[in-house]
């Protein structure tokens, strides 16, 4: 026998199945949406750990109305999100799967170490929206003085989240 | 309505990023199957996004007096796989034992079968001890029939170079084969 009919006989077919193709045009789409829009880079970029980083994205998506950043996502190899940033008006967050980078969802590490404070523009509609998200709301919607409108939320695995909205300019002589 | 071909749409695609998306769709599948005989489906599935990523942010570098861009996301591919060459002779050593498996039940016993238990893992060990290139070379001829012509688009090389090369590929791998076939021999 010839040798490269020898080596056709070592020819071997793998499946190929249809959510590699999905995944793969994931990847590719990924990069085109890059190029379209670049993504922002902030200087500063805080990341949270989540021990369900698809479940965090959902809830923060849906209770706080963040943006995902889509061009950001990294899958792992059983299709999980393992990483992914959001935006919300000029900032950005990253969330990640904990235990990367030392970092552990309070879940799992029973305390936070930081809260998170995000400016909007209504308050109110913002507030109505996280409770109806079931967000646990651990400090009440009220004002401040006379000078900002604030509640505080813990997210699906007790990271806080405190938005407020300015009510009017403070001159800082003013601020207490 | 015929489609535009591939040249058409990735100069269409310098414009307006999203047409590339076509080219996956039509050609995706095939480079999977590529990856795959060489790889494995595990590993293949991890790289068709990434051959695709590459292809998109080079595509400005694609000859567009090439109708297909088949040879050049197969040499894409190509370049990919040598950073797996590992798993390229895990799955071509399985593949030996597959190939030695698959003689007629009748011929088991005879000394043709008895060959092949010993010739294909020797054929495997053959391609693997190929330089790249010409091994490169003798799998897209072998496994994925591509055409000379296909063949010096995918590898950037001349017809002529392309030809040499498999040649060369074709008697080193007669020679490893003899040479290994001898080696046994002695040491029996």
């Amino acid at each position: 026998m010839k040798p490269v009919d020898l080596v056709r006989k070592l020819r071997r077919e793998a499946a190929v199945k249809p959510a590699a193709l999905d995944r793969g045009r994931a990847v590719l789409m990924a990069a085109i949406r890059e190029e379209v829009q670049p993504m922002r880079r902030p200087t500063i970029v805080p990341r949270l750990p989540y021990e369900d980083v698809g479940a965090a994205l959902s809830f923060l998506e849906r209770a706080f109305g963040f943006r995902e950043v889509s061009a950001a996502r990294g899958v792992r190899a059983d299709g999980a999100i393992d990483h992914t940033m959001v935006e919300f008006g000029d900032g950005m967050i990253g969330l990640g799967a904990q235990g990367a980078h030392g970092a552990f969802s309070p879940k799992r590490a029973g305390t936070a170490s930081q809260y998170i404070t995000v400016h909007v523009d209504d308050i109110d509609t913002h507030h109505q929206r996280a409770l109806a998200s079931g967000a646990e709301i651990v400090s009440r919607l009220h004002d401040h003085l006379r000078d900002y409108r604030v509640y505080e939320a813990l997210d699906l695995e007790g990271h806080r989240w405190r938005f407020l909205q300015w009510l009017r300019q403070v001159p800082h002589s003013e601020r207490r | 309505m015929t489609s535009p071909p591939d040249a058409v749409v990735i100069g269409r695609s310098l414009d307006e990023p999203e047409t590339f998306g076509v080219i996956y769709d039509r050609h995706a599948a095939t480079l999977l199957r590529f990856l795959g005989r060489r790889v494995g489906a595990g590993v293949a599935e991890g790289l068709v996004g990434e051959l695709f990523r590459i292809a998109f942010e080079r595509r400005k570098t694609f000859d567009g007096s090439r109708a297909s861009a088949l040879p050049w996301l197969y040499g894409i591919g190509s370049n990919l796989l040598l950073k797996h060459r590992r798993g390229e002779a895990r799955r071509l050593r399985a593949s030996a034992r597959m190939a030695a498996g698959r003689e007629p039940t009748e011929r088991r016993t005879s000394a043709a079968a008895l060959d092949a238990r010993v010739l294909f893992p020797r054929v495997a060990g053959a391609i693997e001890a190929l330089p790249d290139g010409e091994r490169e070379a003798l799998l897209l001829f072998a496994w994925e029939e591509l055409s000379y012509q296909s063949m010096a688009e995918v590898l950037e090389l001349p017809i002529g170079t392309v030809r040499s090369r498999l040649n060369r590929a074709r008697a080193h791998l007669r020679e490893l084969l003899k040479r290994d076939g001898k080696n046994r021999e002695r040491s029996r």
